[in-house]
């Protein structure tokens, strides 16, 4: 659209009784990026506001960035923690009804499968592009993983609480519940697919379940054998040292994403 | 010139294929383009640069600085912009979330976001489907949010992996404008095998084959090689296939 020249004679005698020449003089007067403010009404229209959630991440990690890196986790979005916790509701009644403790023998699998699908580039589509920015893939992968599985664990005990199964059960299977995560992630990473890693998450947890079932006729003794502790905690100590190991920036040319 | 790339003797091997070898090249501002067939290393070469991938050997300086030592690294990654050959979306953000995404994980001061995501579509034409959720959107639209993304930190050194793949004519001709004028306040870096684009506008180009630079000068340069039994339909074409017979 062509602008129309401006015809406003520069007198004072004519600024003195003109609202459009008296209006203009005072915007420059006021030394106004127009541009700018243009750009925060569009970003205003454009742009959800950031939810109180994100605010306090952003705080409480001192970074916007991995805030919303966090918030766009799969396994931490409303639906999924919701799947979650209605798994774990039916093993609240499987545990009343038959006396066994599904809900500890549940968690572990669930909190895998829940870490599995935490990072990496099965998981994230723009993999590739977040390895080239400031915010380090490693710290984002420790702040998902770390988030996912406290929040795996407050939904067990909640439910371990329901079921009336807290004591002894309780303290059990936080301990397999860590060797299954940190499985369910290396595998992940190693594989880049999420859903191999779930397999491995539960494949690895039925297996030690069956087992325990065989060698002791309970359900139960893949969370109550104390002999088992060991092994889960030597698992989890050894798959964490290799998915630190896979996100360390220094060990790029290794890790080789293709 | 000042020089704001510099690779010396860059060898970047895959199991026993050497992707890269030995590659030396310098860089300054304006638009570079790298020329070559499929496979000849040129994405593994922007992958370096974007620093995504380490060298197996020789040195690197980005933006003055070694990408090696992790602050130095955590600086240039703040000052650049890449747009992988196949850039990953998140169907259900919108134009704008996915740009401002990236603009919050550059750590660009929390003020200038907005205002620098809203500047970066509107330079890629998409001010009409900023609010418009990616599965939404065609190919070529794809391509602009992902070049949108790039740019939102006006950086100071852009890696575009054939960022015209999907635009139609039009769209490109407008990309080669926006790249025009990147190009004057820092330093382009364009793969592509669309020599057209290399014509239209890059100050400099060099030609990757098997893992090595066989040709590093001016698109006249490269013209200059053509000879008229040179397979291809315009002179830089012909150029282009002329050194490539050459070398091989």
């Amino acid at each position: 659209m062509d602008k129309q020249p401006d015809t406003h004679p520069q007198d004072e005698h004519h600024i003195a009784g003109c609202a459009t020449c008296q209006a203009r003089f005072a915007l420059e007067g006021l030394d106004v990026n127009l541009e700018r403010v243009w750009q925060g009404v569009v970003a205003g229209v454009w742009s959800r506001p950031v939810s109180r959630t994100e605010r306090l991440l952003g705080s409480l990690l001192h970074s916007p960035g991995l805030a919303r890196a966090l918030l766009t986790t799969p396994s931490l979005l409303p639906s999924w923690l919701l799947a979650t916790a209605a798994v774990l509701t039916v093993g609240v009644f499987f545990t009343y009804s038959t006396g066994q403790p599904w809900v500890a023998l549940l968690a572990p699998a669930l909190a895998g499968a829940s870490i599995a699908y935490a990072y990496g580039p099965g998981i994230d589509p723009a993999f590739e592009l977040a390895q080239s920015l400031p915010v380090s893939h490693r710290t984002v992968l420790l702040v998902r993983a770390f988030t996912v599985f406290a929040l795996n664990a407050l939904l067990g005990l909640a439910a371990s609480l329901v079921a009336g199964e807290l004591s002894l059960l309780t303290a059990s299977w936080l301990i397999p519940m860590s060797a299954v995560s940190a499985l369910a992630l290396t595998i992940s990473l190693l594989s880049h697919s999420a859903n191999t890693g779930v397999f491995a998450a539960f494949s690895g947890w039925a297996l030690i379940v069956l087992g325990g079932r065989v060698a002791t006729e309970q359900w139960a003794a893949a969370v109550t054998d104390a002999t088992l502790m060991p092994f889960y905690l030597l698992v989890a100590a050894l798959m964490t040292v290799v998915i630190l190991r896979l996100a360390d920036e220094s060990d790029r040319r290794k890790a080789n994403w293709r | 010139m000042t020089v704001l790339v510099q690779l010396t003797d860059i060898t970047r091997r895959f199991g026993l294929t050497e992707a890269l070898k030995e590659v030396s090249l310098m860089v300054g501002p304006g638009v570079f383009g790298l020329l070559g067939p499929n496979g000849a290393g040129k994405t593994t070469l922007l992958r370096v640069l974007a620093t995504v991938l380490e060298p197996d050997e020789g040195r690197l300086r980005l933006l003055g600085r070694d990408p090696a030592d992790r602050e130095a690294r955590r600086e240039i990654r703040r000052r650049l912009g890449y747009l992988p050959q196949s850039l990953g979306f998140y169907p259900d953000f919108t134009v704008f979330e996915f740009v401002e995404y990236f603009a919050l994980l550059k750590e660009m001061a929390p003020e200038q976001v907005r205002p620098a995501v809203v500047r970066a579509i509107e330079r890629v034409g998409l001010d009409d489907r900023a609010r418009a959720q990616l599965k939404t959107l065609s190919g070529g639209m794809l391509r602009r949010v992902g070049i949108a993304q790039a740019i939102v930190n006006d950086p100071a050194l852009l890696l575009l992996d054939e960022p015209t793949a999907g635009l139609d004519p039009e769209q490109r001709v407008q990309f080669r404008a926006l790249l025009r004028e990147i190009g004057a306040q820092g330093t382009v870096i364009v793969s592509t095998h669309l020599v057209e684009d290399v014509a239209a506008v890059c100050s400099d180009v060099a030609l990757i084959d098997r893992g090595r630079i066989v040709f590093r000068g001016t698109p006249a340069e490269l013209v200059a090689h053509g000879a008229d039994e040179a397979v291809g339909d315009t002179p830089l074409e012909k150029g282009y296939t002329a050194v490539l017979a050459g070398v091989r």
